[in-house]
């Protein structure tokens, strides 16, 4: 498989290029869906290809095809040269500092102990339709459904310095929700089973149908859930709530090329200036984010980035001082360091790299606290569960993000469930908020399998995690009026 | 690949034995991009796709099985053999509907010849003179410009056959200075270098109106929409609340809810002028022109072909492309006419925040402006808002003209003057 990815990169060097690289991806997906007492789909998918990236008198150019061929080889080197030309008509005033890498020859293949596309469809139907059947014996249930979602990726990469690197990747994802109507509403609750670098093994039939049983009957509640308070609270958040909120408001803000004006035009830029870094208090001294690219089952954990090198951990926050961001081998300079981070990643054999989120993570406390007790401590606040509602600023300041399912707290206990529940915040006077996290024990990772970044838009995929955390006095509004 | 190339490619496909039915979807796109920042190339990129999905029906069993090989003989008849047999293992289905089997005129409504003609040289060309327009200002330029030359072609067991070229081309473009920025855009199926130069030019002029904004305290005032805010939310509305099967199963905004919205309709038709689309679905099923509301009153939304024999009405196929009417004020009377409001360039980050009332919220950027005596005054600091499209659609008080928008779906959008939105919170 390398000879022919070696040849573009050997192509490319001949025509003049400081640096090349050739990536051949093969993806197989399946996507099972369910609705109430049947599957309303089976899509399975084979996509193969290549693409190359050149580096010529300071100029990208980048090419891709589905035919692997020496023949076609040839072409595509001619195609990206010839782009890389067209480029150079506005170039960049100090060039491409292209950080250095050492030539490693690396093989990484994901722990999928059951491989999910052979597991029989009968046994995935079993799955999401006895899970819906429970969901849709709660009557207030008007829709069930589910899904299953599976993706192995088999990546070669090579380039002009030498690397040859092969991964082989497998991640799984499933979700189940229900929809209940009455009181003049209609109201969403969802499970996710967190998804990961795992296969089949991960899902267990006794815990979708739990799980099932639970979602149903907090679908009903939040029919009769009476409208959030609006004003400022002490909230607490639970694991997935949380990795969302990471994401938004520390993962994209600190991607150097955001900060480098790179992402300008789409995603936006960042709060989080070169100037912050080793200084900005980020959080409070409860709050310590820390990347990890070797996260076990960890979905940005695929042996080495679409630079060619390979994963890391190091520290975003510690102890509420921003550290550092995550980079690629284009933008390690901008903040002198010399090593790319190696978070730079593609999806797709015709998508260029691009700085990503890294699998990212809040540390959890150092002392023994329960959930029950970081709840205890609350004489009047909100409970987030799970994921909805997000939108954040182009500067990663100004968020507002809901929940799933919502719960009053009083007097430190969880009441009844609230509707239409949105914390508001910005992120430095959020995450500096935070006066605890529960501990280890308490600690959950959770799959994103659609951030979206990148003109044209590219998805890529990354783990967070958190264990039930508190803030302080937070702005609580209303999605719905009253 | 033309319509006789996509005939026969399907033909042969067909004619691999099989037990059911099959439907065979192509798919095709050839995409030049060039991505710049700071006046400077950072991406080019040439996107050379092809894809083969393959729909299998058993009687009440349906698969589908997608391929990205589309002169692979061996391959796509294993490919087919799976399908089916994939197939085979479904459980039934009762919403699971034959091909529709229709042949269907090639209208290619979103076909340019301009934009064919395009070459890699000519964007990165315009994309340069963009970056020597922002040098020359002194103002960071960031954008891109994006030429997609494409096809759809659609065949079926059942004898049904389409097949359309067509182009979508998308410039977009952020003028950033040192305390503000400016956007604009130019989408549609063509572009010439004119395009280019015009959304540029109004992307620096309005950064240059956008430095050192005030604060404007949130609170419900009037606004003017442009365009791309207009379109950004209403294609949320729509992909959230125009469905008739969860209109009638209480699962919408619309279910028991028949009040007027406003007095604009809201519709969809392959072959609007201002930004045509493909005028058939990925089932081979045709689109024709569909009102989603009709001055304000709501009619039969989406409606796929199960829920219409089971509802007995009509089938509405969900469109490929959204416009909504508008009075033809240009942007300058509608501000002229507003004495007090806010107007807005572009919205961010639009999330439901409630499906009932079809509420989002979102962010204004890059370029938003206070309003006092019909005049722009200052710019001021970018702000939240959470508002109902319900409440929004009801309190139109003046409209433009629809003009092309929208980056991932066709859109023909107005501005819009509205009365009492709800701005929350401040940005940056």
């Amino acid at each position: 498989m390398f000879d022919l990815l070696k040849l573009a990169c050997d192509k490319a060097a001949q025509a003049g290029c400081q640096f090349a690289d050739a990536r051949f991806l093969s993806i197989q997906k399946q996507r099972v869906v369910s609705r109430d007492h049947a599957l309303s789909s089976c899509s399975d998918s084979e996509d193969r290809g290549f693409g190359v990236r050149v580096l010529c008198r300071g100029a990208w150019g980048f090419a891709s095809s589905p035919t692997y061929t020496a023949a076609e080889i040839e072409k595509v080197v001619a195609l990206a040269l010839r782009i890389a030309r067209a480029s150079a008509l506005a170039p960049r005033a100090d060039g491409v500092k292209w950080a250095p890498e050492p030539a490693l020859k690396l093989e990484y293949k994901s722990a999928c102990r059951q491989d999910p596309f052979a597991v029989a469809l009968e046994d995935k139907a079993d799955l999401l339709i006895a899970a819906n059947e429970v969901m849709l014996r709660n009557s207030a249930v008007m829709r069930a459904q589910g899904f299953l979602s599976f993706k192995r990726v088999q990546r070669w990469y090579a380039n002009t310095e030498g690397a040859e690197m092969h991964s082989d990747v497998t991640s799984s994802e499933s979700a189940i929700w229900a929809i209940a109507v009455g009181n003049g509403d209609f109201q969403e609750r969802n499970w996710k089973a967190p998804a990961t670098t795992q296969g089949f093994e991960s899902y267990r039939k006794a815990e979708f149908l739990e799980q099932a049983e639970r979602v149903a009957d907090e679908a009903e509640q939040k029919l009769t859930a009476k409208l959030a308070p609006e004003g400022y609270f002490d909230i607490v958040t639970d694991s997935e709530n949380l990795s969302l909120t990471i994401h938004e408001s520390v993962g994209h803000a600190t991607e150097l090329d955001r900060v480098m004006g790179y992402e300008v035009s789409m995603a936006g830029s960042s709060f989080v200036s070169r100037d912050k870094m080793g200084e900005f208090r980020y959080g409070s001294d409860q709050v310590t984010l820390v990347a990890d690219n070797t996260l076990e089952n960890g979905l940005a954990t695929q042996g080495f980035d679409d630079d060619g090198v390979p994963g890391q951990r190091w520290e975003i926050v510690r102890d509420g001082i921003f550290q550092t961001y995550s980079t690629g081998r284009e933008f390690a300079h901008y903040i002198g360091e010399e090593r790319s981070r190696g978070s730079c990643r593609a999806d797709h054999w015709s998508s260029i790299p691009i700085v990503r989120i890294p699998n990212l993570f809040l540390m959890p406390g150092k002392a023994p606290l329960s959930p029950d007790e970081l709840i205890a401590d609350v004489r009047h606040g909100l409970y987030f569960e799970g994921m909805d509602s997000f939108s954040i600023d182009q500067w990663r300041l100004n968020f507002q993000f809901g929940g799933n399912a919502v719960w009053e707290i009083k007097n430190g206990r969880k009441a009844g469930m609230l509707k239409a529940a949105l914390y508001q915040s910005r992120t430095p006077t959020f995450w500096n908020a935070c006066d605890a996290t529960c501990d280890a024990s308490h600690w959950q990772a959770h799959g994103v399998t659609n951030c979206g970044k990148g003109d044209p838009m590219q998805i890529a995929q990354m783990t967070h995690g958190a264990a039930p955390t508190r803030f302080r006095n937070i702005r609580i509004c209303r999605g719905r009026d009253s | 690949m033309n319509r006789q190339q996509a005939q026969d490619l399907i033909a042969s496909i067909l004619e691999i034995p099989h037990d059911g039915e099959l439907q065979v979807t192509l798919n095709g796109v050839e995409r030049l991009g060039t991505r710049f920042n700071d006046c400077a190339v950072s991406q080019n990129v040439l996107r050379q796709q092809a894809t083969l999905t393959l729909g299998a029906r058993l009687g009440q069993k349906k698969t589908s099985m997608t391929i990205n090989a589309l002169d692979a003989p061996d391959l796509i008849r294993q490919s087919v053999a799976r399908v089916f047999e994939t197939c085979r293992h479904m459980p039934d289905d009762e919403e699971v509907m034959p091909a529709p089997g229709q042949v269907l005129d090639s209208h290619e409504f979103a076909y340019s010849e301009t934009a064919e003609a395009i070459e890699i040289e000519t964007v990165g060309a315009w994309a340069a003179e963009a970056c020597k327009a922002g040098a020359a200002a002194a103002i960071d330029l960031a954008g891109l410009l994006s030429v997609g030359k494409m096809f759809t072609a659609y065949g079926d067991s059942a004898g049904g056959f389409a097949h359309e070229r067509h182009h979508r081309c998308d410039y977009h473009v952020t003028a950033s200075g040192d305390h503000g920025s400016g956007w604009a855009e130019h989408q549609g199926v063509s572009i010439a270098a004119a395009d280019v130069v015009t959304a540029t030019e109004r992307a620096i002029d309005k950064c240059a109106r956008a430095q050192n904004p005030e604060v404007f305290e949130p609170r419900s005032t009037t606004v003017i929409l442009e365009p791309q805010a207009v379109g950004d939310l209403m294609a949320m509305a729509f992909f959230y609340g125009f469905d008739q099967r969860a209109r009638d199963e209480g699962r919408s905004a619309f279910s028991d809810n028949d009040r007027p919205l406003g007095r604009l309709s809201f519709y969809s038709d392959p072959a609007d002028s201002a930004f045509p689309a493909v005028s058939f679905n990925g089932d081979g099923q045709p689109l024709a022109k569909s009102t989603w509301l009709d001055q304000g009153r709501l009619q039969q939304l989406t409606t796929s072909r199960y829920w219409a024999s089971k509802q007995g009405i009509d089938v509405k196929p969900s469109p490929n492309n959204i416009i909504l009417s508008g009075d033809g004020v240009p942007l300058e009377q509608l501000i002229a006419g507003t004495e007090d409001g806010i107007l807005v360039t572009r919205f961010w980050y639009i999330r439901s925040t409630d499906a009932k009332t079809l509420g989002f919220t979102g962010m204004t950027r890059d370029g938003t402006y206070r309003i006092e005596n019909g005049k722009l005054t200052h710019p001021v600091v970018d702000m939240r808002w959470n508002e109902s499209v319900l409440r929004l659609l009801n309190n139109v008080a003046g409209s433009g003209a629809p003009v092309a928008t929208g980056e991932f779906i066709a859109m023909a959008m107005p501005a819009l003057r509205v009365e009492d939105f709800h701005f929350t919170s401040l940005s940056n």
